[in-house]
């Protein structure tokens, strides 16, 4: 075999791979024919095993020729490959296609209740004025839910409140969180800070507004200097904090037997239906109270305010039946997110 | 308490509307609760007068009336009234009017002739309780002006507070008005002509104990004639809100209403010879006005003579001294009775009259003697009465004066406003709360039964009005300042001093058990506490399930239901003490409301009582029913089932970093015998299981099943901080054993054992149970997978085949259940 046979063995291959690598069809058969071709056992290296036989001048000029055709089957290789691969992907791209659209499964749709996500609006806004939860006992007596109150028997200020009695003498189900007041100052001195929320009861037609069964939030902070004027400003902020930044005040006189003064609490907020809407009472903590509390009326004074949870769910909710929280309709329910 | 503008002005200047002064009332403390136009349904009435009045040719009881309403044409209109004659001016409803009744006035044939409107009889306008006659109205009445123009009303309705018994009066609340506006407020007494005859023949009072009848006034009038009031008295009283009686009894109400002071009219002929005030007798019984017999107690007072209980002092008088057409001698009876004492006998016998009303919030006591000579004149005005010379009285007719100290300086701290002690003064005495010259006060009411002594010079002293007895402390001053002073001109401030030092919110650990069950597809709810008796007899925790440390920190279950004295209804007479029954109820509930799948979830309390001392305990309880996910095309839609149930408390439970354990099951009303289990553990522990059959909210599909558990932590716990080990480089390994139990023996027994055997074990699950074929019946194969986490040294399989070969001795006891084989690496 001489030097010129051999080139053009190397030149044949170099047109009839160039034939082959275009004719390719997939990626596949295109690896395979590149390993065919250029691969340790491939044609090119079959071809030159012959070069043993040519003389030791022309050896490195063959050599030339096959880098020559090497490169160029690898460059069509890689020109087909590239060729090929787009219209693969394309075709996978096809194939896979699905309709995206569908809605998807419907997702597991839970809810927390008004009435204790509201109580937990209150406490984070309370918080953030040094006001802690603190949750007192439903079932009490006559003593601590009245009487230390400055709610003495037969005063006509009971007539405030309808009361559920148990059957044991003495013992009744809590008209308000205001006993709270009594056992938390009891409990503890000054500085206090604290929130009540909870479950009270009273001897009440159901309507929409009103139920023998629902939820107060009682706050009390006494110290050594709280005034009137304190109390407007915590109120304030706790309005602003309920309905809105935008959310106005007003203050006017009430009468609670356990304050003195006494104060009723309206608010308005920007698309409140009705002008002033009472949300809740408050006022300075009566002498009496602090004393029954164990606390010195003469070095010590402070405010309480007590709100209905029910009252103010449904004024932040639009709702205007208080009964649907106790009904738990689950399409209610999944309303609140 | 409901006040007739017209009748206010009586007593003080008003220029403000009924609106503004409602307003201005509001932000003083006295709530509004509505502003009425008493008389603003009479639309299409206006004001006539009678031109000619002649008889009807075809029936004896109608008339024919022309009628002139000012400008317009004259109007015929056919009259049966007989009380009516040209010249007098009258109220005419025109065609298209409606009555207050809902009648409508239309154009009419009335015996073949036409009749274009109605003259108008004071009942008809719901205005007197005449319906013989026609209204006739003052011949100064304006002709053709719309009748509310005239006889309407504007009238304000207060809530009075209980504190405030002085201003159940109109003359109470002229006070209030002129301190906002400033006008002076002034009562004309009305003069009382007495006759020759003197009160103290044939008749004695007596009051037994003068504790609970302080003071008592009588006077007798002579020569009554019972018969109705003047049409503008019986108007007056309609729009106060009371009914018209007779002229005697509106007399007393007039009064009543005017000055606060309930007072009693006797029928004089029906009174023996000496009034007594004094307690009830054994055994005696009343007849009271609304003819209910009442058994008396022995400590009702009562009025009565010689003979028998008149009337129930300061509640309600006596049907057999009521006052009667043919009645021609009153009693009053104007008295002083202790407060606490008629409230008691109002509520003894569920009989709450305006009377007792007053008398419950204190009676100021110059009123008695002032409330009997004003009805005594009211009598001669409108019933011809002729009043007797003096009164019959004990005790004294005026309290001795109250002084009360204060130190502007402490109002100025409660208050935070800076208002000179001048100006405290000043605005006291706007109301009538005057200060006194002497200044020399010191000695300060800080509570009712507590004084302190003030620096001399600090403090002022005023005089208390005698109305005011509600003003008793140095705070109730206090009150008044900021009133009169306006609480929308004290400043707004935020506390700054004095803050309490930190505590953990109780209810960390209960809210993110919340958010977990909600985040798990839960709707939380709020049920009632207050259930029925067979709601309550469906399940009570016994005590043996919560028990030792979780029992102390989330409430122990038990002892007797609590029934209510008083309940509402049956179906809340009592406190449940388990959540479920309440649960099952919002279930079934749901259900009807076509919920075919739903879970609930509530954080509440149960109740019980232990030897008369009351507990309450916090518990969770579920309720799940149907699909827990929906499906969707690829996914198949999932069940809740005891497993998806025991994940979500697992879950629950891993809050409080435990591992729910399954015990034995129980008999109960509410959980399925075959389908449910104790869940035990020192940190979560209760019940689970599905509903029982033989509920009646049961159904076949979807199954309905619930859990009701204690959790550390639940009612008042801390969220504890995790102490993490970091894990070693080499890999967990697993053993998967596999068990044969007999039919005796529970997965929750062998699990059991599986956690106390092999404590290296840092999980085990249970990855397969089988049973049937060729197993034994009731035998069942169970492969339990322990994983195991090798130290970082390595060479644990020694100790690890060890703890194996303890379990399968211990299970084999315990149990009787054999090991089959130990696969793993």
């Amino acid at each position: 075999m001489d030097l010129a046979a051999l080139e053009k063995q190397l030149r044949t291959l170099q047109a009839d791979a160039a034939t082959r690598i275009s004719a390719a069809a997939s990626t596949a058969e295109l690896d395979e024919l590149g390993s065919s071709l250029l691969g340790k056992r491939g044609a090119i290296t079959e071809i030159l095993r012959g070069i043993g036989a040519l003389p030791a001048d022309d050896r490195p000029k063959i050599g030339v020729v096959a880098n020559e055709v090497r490169a160029a089957i690898d460059a069509s290789v890689t020109a087909r490959r590239v060729a090929l691969s787009a219209g693969e992907l394309l075709e996978r791209i096809e194939r896979e296609r699905v309709d995206a659209t569908t809605p998807g499964p419907a997702p597991r749709i839970g809810s927390l209740h008004p009435i204790p996500e509201t109580i937990a609006a209150i406490a984070e806004i309370m918080a953030s004025f040094g006001f802690v939860v603190s949750e007192g006992q439903e079932i009490e007596d006559d003593v601590t839910n009245f009487q230390l109150l400055n709610i003495p028997e037969d005063h006509p200020s009971r007539d405030l409140w309808d009361t559920l009695y148990l059957q044991e003498p003495g013992r009744l189900l809590r008209t308000h969180t205001s006993p709270g007041q009594i056992r938390t100052m009891q409990a503890g001195g000054p500085p206090i800070r604290v929130i009540l929320p909870g479950r009270c009861f009273r001897y009440e037609a159901v309507d929409a507004s009103h139920g023998f069964e629902f939820h107060q939030v009682e706050g009390l902070l006494v110290d050594r200097g709280a005034t009137l004027a304190d109390l407007k400003g915590i109120l304030d902020e706790l309005a602003k904090g309920l309905f809105g930044s935008a959310a106005r005040t007003r203050f006017r006189p009430g009468y609670y037997p356990f304050t003195e003064p006494s104060v009723a609490v309206d608010v308005s907020w920007p698309g409140s239906k009705d002008g002033w809407m009472t949300i809740l009472g408050a006022g300075m903590v009566h002498p009496v109270v602090l004393e029954n509390g164990g606390i010195d009326p003469e070095t010590h004074q402070g405010f309480a305010f007590g709100l209905g949870v029910e009252r103010i769910a449904m004024l932040r909710h639009g709702i205007p039946d208080l009964r649907a929280f106790l009904e738990n309709d689950l399409r209610f329910l999944a309303g609140f997110r | 308490m409901k006040i007739p503008l017209s009748w206010l002005r009586e007593f003080t200047d008003v220029q403000l509307t009924a609106e503004q002064l409602a307003d201005a009332l509001t932000l003083r403390g006295l709530e509004v609760r509505g502003v009425e136009r008493w008389g603003a349904n009479w639309n299409k009435m206006v004001i006539g007068e009678l031109l000619e009045v002649a008889p009807h040719p075809k029936a004896d009881r109608l008339q024919l009336t022309k009628v002139r309403i000012g400008d317009g044409p004259i109007l015929n209109i056919v009259c049966g009234a007989r009380n009516i004659a040209a010249g007098q001016r009258i109220p005419v409803a025109l065609v298209g009017a409606e009555m207050p009744d809902g009648r409508r006035i239309e154009r009419a044939e009335k015996m073949g002739i036409a009749s274009e409107g109605m003259l108008c009889s004071g009942q008809e306008l719901d205005a007197t309780d005449d319906g013989d006659g026609i209204l006739i109205l003052d011949s100064s009445a304006p002709l053709g002006t719309p009748l509310v123009d005239y006889l309407g009303e504007d009238v304000i309705d207060v809530d009075v507070k209980p504190n405030r018994g002085d201003l159940l009066s109109i003359l109470g609340l002229a006070r209030e008005v002129g301190a906002i506006t400033g006008a002076p407020v002034a009562y004309a007494a009305r003069p009382l002509k007495e006759g020759a005859d003197a009160v103290g023949a044939g008749l004695a009072l007596r009051v037994a104990d003068e504790a609970l009848a302080p003071h008592v006034v009588l006077r007798v009038v002579d020569g009554v004639k019972v018969a109705a009031s003047p049409d503008r008295v019986q108007m007056r009283l309609k729009a106060a809100g009371l009914r018209s009686i007779s002229n005697v009894v509106d007399a007393t109400n007039y009064i009543m209403l005017e000055l606060g002071k309930p007072t009693h009219a006797f029928d004089r002929a029906k009174v023996g010879e000496t009034v007594q005030i004094r307690l009830a007798k054994k055994g005696e019984s009343l007849e009271t006005l609304d003819h209910e017999v009442r058994n008396l107690d022995a400590t009702d007072l009562v009025v009565a003579d010689e003979r028998a209980a008149l009337a129930l002092a300061g509640v309600m008088g006596g049907a057999s001294s009521e006052v009667s057409p043919s009645t021609s001698s009153v009693i009053i009876e104007s008295a002083i009775f202790a407060p606490t004492s008629v409230r008691r006998s109002a509520q003894r016998h569920s009989l709450r009259s305006e009377a007792s009303h007053r008398f419950e919030r204190g009676q100021e006591r110059r009123l008695a003697t002032l409330g009997a000579d004003q009805v005594a004149a009211l009598l001669t005005e409108w019933a011809c009465g002729v009043a007797q010379t003096g009164r019959l009285v004990t005790g004294a007719e005026e309290a001795p004066a109250t002084t009360l100290n204060f130190r502007p300086s402490r109002v100025r701290a409660l208050l935070g406003v800076a208002l000179s002690d001048d100006e405290q003064v000043a605005l006291l005495s706007s109301i009538g709360i005057n200060a006194d010259p002497a200044a020399d006060a010191t000695k300060i009411a800080v509570t009712p039964k507590r004084s302190v002594s003030a620096e001399k010079g600090s403090a002022r002293a005023v005089r208390v009005p005698s109305w005011r007895s509600d003003l008793e402390i140095e705070a109730d001053l206090a009150e008044e300042v900021a009133r009169l002073y306006g609480y929308e001109r004290i400043p707004t401030s935020v506390p700054s001093a004095d803050l309490p030092s930190h505590r953990p919110s109780p209810t960390l650990l209960r809210d993110r058990v919340r958010r977990l069950l909600a985040d798990a597809g839960l709707h939380e709810v709020v049920t009632h506490a207050l259930v029925s008796a067979a709601q309550a007899e469906l399940w009570s925790e016994p005590a043996s399930i919560v028990t030792g440390p979780l029992a102390a920190s989330e409430g122990s279950a038990g002892g007797a239901s609590i029934v209510l004295q008083n309940p509402l209804s049956a179906d809340h007479d009592r406190l449940r003490q388990s959540l479920l029954p309440s649960l099952l109820d919002r279930v079934d509930a749901n259900l009807r409301y076509g919920a075919t799948s739903g879970a609930i979830f509530e954080v509440g309390r149960g109740y019980g009582s232990t030897k008369g001392a009351p507990s309450e305990w916090t518990r969770l309880a579920v309720a799940v029913w149907g699909d827990r996910e929906q499906g969707a095309p690829s996914v198949g839609a999932t069940a809740w089932n005891l497993d998806e149930l025991k994940r979500l408390l697992a879950q629950v439970a891993h809050l409080v970093g435990e591992r729910p354990a399954y015990g034995s099951s129980i008999e109960s009303a509410v959980l399925h015998p075959g389908i449910n289990a104790v869940i035990t553990g020192d940190r979560i522990a209760g019940v689970l299981g599905e509903l029982h059959p033989a509920s009646p909210i049961w159904r076949d599909e979807p199954r309905i099943l619930l859990a009701e558990v204690a959790i550390a932590g639940l009612r008042a716990g801390r969220v504890e901080t995790a102490q993490i080990a970091l894990p070693p480089a080499t890999p967990p390994v697993t053993r998967d054993v596999a068990l044969l139990i007999p039919a005796a023996a529970t997965v929750g027994q062998v699990v059991a054992v599986a956690r106390s055997a092999v404590s290296r074990a840092t999980n085990v699950e249970l990855f397969d149970l089988f049973a049937g074929a060729p197993l034994a019946p009731g035998e069942r194969s169970a492969g339990l997978r322990f994983t195991f986490q090798p130290s970082a040294t390595g060479a644990d399989d020694e100790a690890i085949a060890a703890e194996l070969t303890a379990f399968e001795g211990a299970v084999l006891r315990a149990c009787g259940a054999r090991i089959r084989g130990v696969e793993g690496q």
